[in-house]
């Protein structure tokens, strides 16, 4: 590469990065962007559990709490979860906390739940859970999506699609 | 995902005919340290892109939908429904057979990938045109699913023993760079 080339490169790149900065603030004002705000979002849901008694996320404040937006049409989402039981059973009490929210009906969340004998809490969500992830960064509103908040409620890791067991231990690693 | 995702997007578009700004606006992106906590997802598509819905009318008494499913995606047979705006009772139709997959959590499943022709009767002169509603559900081998989701098209009907009528697309095709 010449060095006219880099510099060139670099000018754009700067102009690029310039350009795209405004457009993630035009596209930030919209929605509850900051990781806290985003969080404070979550952490201010109530939703029912399977029982039908309502669960608010805050409860779980100063854990590291991991919501996993699932269903139990979505085979993709029962596959990864029994890494989630292992980890919940194996740094639970380290203070790691798995929430599951699921796009589903109560009947079929329990059912499933106790097949796979599922030992974090799931609540039910609607579609308000659906628009709720889409404000978090899922756009397309597809499942699994999962959300890592650190102990202060922050949000620090979004995820579509399966959370890698490599990603999982490193967040147990770092945020633990 | 945010910035990212929608970085590299228009980055891979504009690949072929300006390789600098595309490598330019993917160093900015990583660069800028990006503020979004999300991994970059794969390019997924919006369901409607994903599972194209379109319809036409045979003749007067029959619609036939399709569904145009994207390499790389799937639909689930037993969550395809079809019905009239503003009626909305389920018609019934015969789907054809999928391909059967075993499923863990519900057993035997259908599912089909590639184009999903459909006939769908209507039960009595519906006048000059209808809106045809199709729901459906599927997912992609990236391992997303999505939620079912709704398409619709307004179909003229022919008159009595004429037909069938033009292809009306639910989605209709953005023009790119390249068409």
């Amino acid at each position: 590469m010449t060095p006219k080339l880099r510099w060139t490169l670099v000018g754009v790149a700067a102009v690029a990065a310039l350009a795209a900065g405004v457009y993630f603030g035009m596209e930030r004002a919209g929605t509850p962007a900051s990781p806290a705000q985003a969080g404070a979002a979550l952490a201010g849901l109530a939703l029912p559990d399977p029982a039908g008694k309502e669960q608010r996320l805050d409860q779980w404040r100063g854990k590291v709490v991991i919501v996993n937006f699932w269903a139990t049409w979505c085979a993709p989402c029962r596959e990864e979860m029994p890494e989630f039981i292992k980890a919940q059973q194996q740094h639970g009490a380290q203070g790691l906390q798995f929430v599951g929210i699921a796009v589903d009906q109560a009947d079929k969340v329990d059912q499933f739940a106790k097949e796979i004998g599922l030992n974090y809490p799931t609540l039910i969500g609607g579609f308000g859970a659906m628009e709720l992830s889409k404000s978090l960064g899922n756009k397309l509103m597809a499942l699994p999506f999962t959300v890592v908040l650190d102990r202060k409620g922050e949000i620090v890791h979004t995820q579509l699609g399966e959370l890698k067991p490599a990603k999982l231990q490193s967040i147990i690693t770092q945020l633990l | 995902m945010g910035l990212l995702a929608t970085s590299t997007g228009s980055a891979r578009k504009r690949t072929l005919s300006a390789p600098a700004p595309a490598l330019a606006l993917v160093l900015a992106s990583l660069a800028l340290g990006v503020a979004s906590p999300a991994d970059a997802d794969p390019k997924l598509l919006p369901p409607q892109e994903a599972f194209r819905f379109s319809a036409r009318a045979l003749d007067d008494r029959t619609l036939e939908a399709r569904f145009a499913v994207t390499d790389g995606y799937y639909l689930y047979r037993d969550k395809m429904r079809f019905a009239l705006d503003p009626d909305m009772t389920d018609i019934a139709v015969t789907l054809p057979p999928g391909k059967v997959k075993e499923d863990q959590f519900f057993g035997k499943v259908e599912t089909y990938r590639g184009e999903v022709v459909v006939r769908v009767p209507l039960a009595q002169a519906a006048g000059k045109s209808v809106v045809l509603v199709a729901d459906s559900q599927g997912c992609a081998d990236a391992g997303v699913c999505y939620p079912a989701t709704r398409q619709k098209v307004t179909l003229a009907l022919p008159e009595a023993g004429k037909g069938p009528g033009p292809l009306v697309d639910a989605y209709p095709r953005k023009k790119n760079w390249f068409n």
